[in-house]
């Protein structure tokens, strides 16, 4: 199967993990890009197309369920992948019923980021591939009802 | 010089109806009657010797509570037997009887541990009076210190208490910091494996000495993250739930979990739930948790073989599980020792050393007791006692006087 690029963004407040966890994605055939804060993530969503965006939920200043809920505002149909400490998982499900795809706790296996990266492009391509038959259809309607 | 007497613990459990008993030490055998017949008769129990030798004889033979002296007696006069019962029968009241010529023995006396003196000829009252007095300070005493034992266990056992847990919260707290660096050791060690895989890295001199490097770096975040996972897991402040379980499918999932691990050894696993065990009401997710932890080390102590039994069993208002293995057992000494954070007996990949102290805790929250039974070589069983519905209050009956 021919790989297709994820355009990834990675928000956490560790650099250094923020810049593994980057060049390994990106070695595998993927578009990433790392900040370290929730207006960081803002901002890169305004002047990028994103498909998915792997958030930390424990960052000092704008935490990641406030960060989320920005996201879910600004670019809706962008999947997010919750990473929580112990602690914070039921702020993980919190996080799903708010409209995260899904989560994991750190560290977490790199196989396991991988699948859910994939499974959740896939889903955003799905919506955006329902929006243009949507887009396709209104248009049909206003010029064809000839 | 006498000889030393070997110190005589005092019976402690008397109350204020018990007799005293009064040791009369008077060289004249007809002083001694007058006053013994008359002590007796307002209901003390008294007995005599006619020289401070005789008394100590007297003392270490059958113990008094009051021992009225004389000063002047031969062989061993009043101010010489006093230090020596005072060491012997330390507590031993005495009170001396001093010629009225010499009260300054009696003041001697005081200073050399006497309760007080009277002067001779005595008043009968005068005498009774202060040997009640210097009962009443032998039962004042003994309450002091039985009240002092108390509360020092009690401070033990309050400086464990919060010596735990304050382990227990210094531990979260350091547990939720390596998380993060734990995170970038994976990444990074990962990134390397990564490196040395692709195509140009093919002829790397001593690559598989890289990737050997790699593989126990992996290994060891491995380790580190089950520490924290469980150091965090027992902190958790996860809202419990109560529901029914019912024990006859509790025990069997518990079973059907580590069946593989006690496969691999060649270890039987048997369940044993009685019919009539009530379900159980209770938070199932940390149960299982310990029921697991102690089905996974009953199956490590068995070995290479043997086996493992979960038992579930009513009584009264209790349920008790337990877990027994056939395994080598647990020493006397370690006995104490194994709910410690991170106690273990095995290699540090084996275990956290955690496992018991975390179940414990699990089984404390639950309402319920996780306690141990062991034979060495013949193998241990751990039972978890839980009361039926949690809201049963549970009568804690002090084991012995003074502790809860």
């Amino acid at each position: 199967m021919v790989k297709i690029p994820i355009n990834i963004l990675i928000v956490d407040d560790e650099e250094d993990f923020v810049e593994m966890l980057c060049l390994r994605l990106q070695d595998q055939g993927n578009n990433v890009k790392g900040v370290h804060d929730g207006r960081g993530c803002l901002r890169a969503l305004e002047e990028e197309d994103v498909d998915v965006v792997v958030l930390d939920i424990k960052m000092p200043g704008m935490d990641g369920i406030e960060t989320l809920q920005e996201i879910k505002r600004q670019a809706p149909i962008t999947e997010v992948i919750l990473l929580t400490g112990h602690g914070s998982i039921e702020t993980a499900v919190d996080g799903m019923k708010l409209g995260a795809f899904d989560y994991l706790r750190k560290p977490a296996a790199f196989e396991e980021l991988l699948e859910k990266l994939e499974a959740a492009r896939e889903r955003k391509a799905d919506q955006e591939d329902r929006i243009r038959r949507a887009e396709a259809q209104a248009l049909l309607r206003r010029t064809g009802d000839v | 010089m006498t000889e030393k007497r070997k110190v005589v613990e005092f019976n402690p459990m008397r109350s204020e109806e018990d007799t005293v008993r009064v040791l009369l030490v008077d060289d004249e055998p007809d002083y001694r009657e007058t006053i013994g017949k008359r002590l007796r008769a307002r209901g003390f129990q008294v007995s005599e010797a006619s020289n401070g030798r005789e008394a100590l004889e007297a003392l270490s033979r059958e113990q008094a509570d009051v021992v009225v002296m004389d000063v002047k007696m031969p062989v061993m006069d009043g101010l010489e037997a006093l230090p020596e019962i005072k060491e012997a029968f330390p507590r031993v009241e005495v009170i001396l009887l001093t010629g009225h010529a010499s009260p300054e023995d009696g003041v001697t006396g005081i200073k050399a541990g006497a309760f007080d003196y009277l002067c001779k000829p005595v008043k009968l009252e005068h005498l009774m009076s202060k040997v009640r007095q210097a009962r009443d300070k032998l039962l004042w005493e003994e309450e002091r210190a039985r009240q002092a034992e108390f509360r020092e266990r009690m401070e033990q056992q309050m400086i464990v208490t919060e010596r735990l847990a304050s382990v227990g919260v210094m531990a979260s707290g350091v547990a939720h910091e390596i998380n993060n660096p734990l995170a970038i050791i994976q990444e990074a060690a990962g990134w390397i494996g990564n490196l040395l895989g692709k195509a140009e890295m093919a002829d790397m001199p001593r690559k598989e000495d890289f990737e050997k490097a790699l593989e126990k770096i992996f290994k060891s975040v491995e380790r580190a993250k089950k520490i924290t996972h469980q150091l965090l897991g027992f902190v958790r402040k996860t809202e419990s739930i109560s529901k029914e379980v019912h024990l006859e499918e509790f025990v069997g999932e518990v079973i059907s979990l580590v069946e593989r691990e006690a496969k691999d050894r060649n270890v039987r696993l048997l369940a044993d739930v009685q019919p009539q065990c009530a379900a159980l009401w209770t938070d199932p997710n940390p149960l299982r948790q310990v029921l697991l932890n102690l089905a996974t080390n009953a199956i490590h102590a068995c070995g290479r073989e043997g086996e493992v039994m979960i038992r579930a069993r009513q009584k009264e208002h209790e349920t008790i599980l337990s877990v027994r293995d056939e395994g080598q057992g647990i020493p006397k000494e370690d006995l104490y020792r194994i709910f410690e954070p991170f106690f273990t007996t095995k290699s540090p990949d084996q275990g956290t050393g955690l496992g018991l102290f975390v179940s414990r805790n699990m089984v404390e929250k639950l309402g319920g007791k996780l306690e141990v039974e062991s034979q060495l070589g013949r193998g241990s069983t751990f039972w978890v006692k839980l009361p039926q519905r949690p809201d049963i209050p549970r009568e804690d009956f002090p084991n012995d006087r003074g502790a809860s």
